[in-house]
């Protein structure tokens, strides 16, 4: 991974029409400007994260892979059934 | 009562209680908008998620303290707004809000409970949300571990 230091109000630039810049740096975190083309998709990638997981949690098994992985799961751990 | 298509249990009649509105969908799923709770006492304490238009579509989850008894929320201010909760604190899990974890099976790889994005249920307004978390303290991948070990039968 490249890593550059960059203060507040400076940029960088990616590929030819890509630029993120530094707008603030807080103890709470960094405010970023991104300036970019229309069609290129800016996700934070918590959000990317979580679209693959939903994704990857609705494709589920089938048959008996399914019932042998919810049996499994029943007798998970720390089950408590008064923590709800 | 309601009847419901699911996609593992045929036709289920449920309480319209058992209804929850995700106004904005669930990412990857934006256009999911209302989604069943169902909950089985012979599969306790699983719950599934089935979306009340796709009858394809349903997720297994745990209430999350299931996955981790001492699991802390940290759901943003904008996401409280969203869910009409107090943006000062929050939400009480269990008198507030229902917090469950998406659980994801993997062929031949033991499951894991999505802990970095739980899905925040307002029990008052019956609305719902995938609050992602900013942090890293939890695991969008957390290993559900098995008890078999420390319940030998």
């Amino acid at each position: 991974m490249l890593v550059l230091r960059r203060r507040a109000g400076e940029s960088l630039l990616i590929g030819d029409d890509v630029e993120i810049e530094v707008l603030a740096i807080t103890p709470q975190g960094a405010k970023i400007g991104i300036r970019a083309p229309r069609e290129t998709a800016v996700l934070r990638k918590e959000l990317k994260i979580t679209q693959q997981q939903n994704e990857a949690a609705a494709h589920g098994l089938t048959g008996a892979d399914f019932h042998d992985a919810l049996k499994k799961l029943r007798s998970s751990s720390k089950i408590d059934s008064s923590l709800r | 009562m309601l009847s419901v298509l699911t996609k593992y249990f045929g036709n289920l009649s449920c309480r319209p209680e058992a209804v929850f509105e995700f106004p904005a969908g669930l990412p990857a799923f934006e256009d999911e908008k209302r989604f069943v709770l169902i909950e089985l006492p012979e599969n306790s304490p699983l719950v599934f998620l089935q979306s009340l238009t796709r009858p394809t579509l349903c997720f297994l989850a745990f209430p999350i303290l299931v996955v981790d008894r001492e699991y802390k929320l940290a759901v943003s201010v904008e996401d409280l707004g969203a869910l009409d909760l107090d943006p000062g604190r929050q939400p009480e899990l269990g008198r507030d809000v229902l917090v469950l974890a998406l659980v994801s099976l993997h062929d031949g790889f033991s499951p894991t409970a999505n802990l970095m994005a739980p899905i925040v249920l307002n029990l008052k307004t019956r609305h719902g949300l995938q609050a992602i978390r900013q942090d890293r303290v939890y695991s969008h991948q957390h290993l559900v571990e098995s008890s078999s070990r420390e319940f030998p039968c």
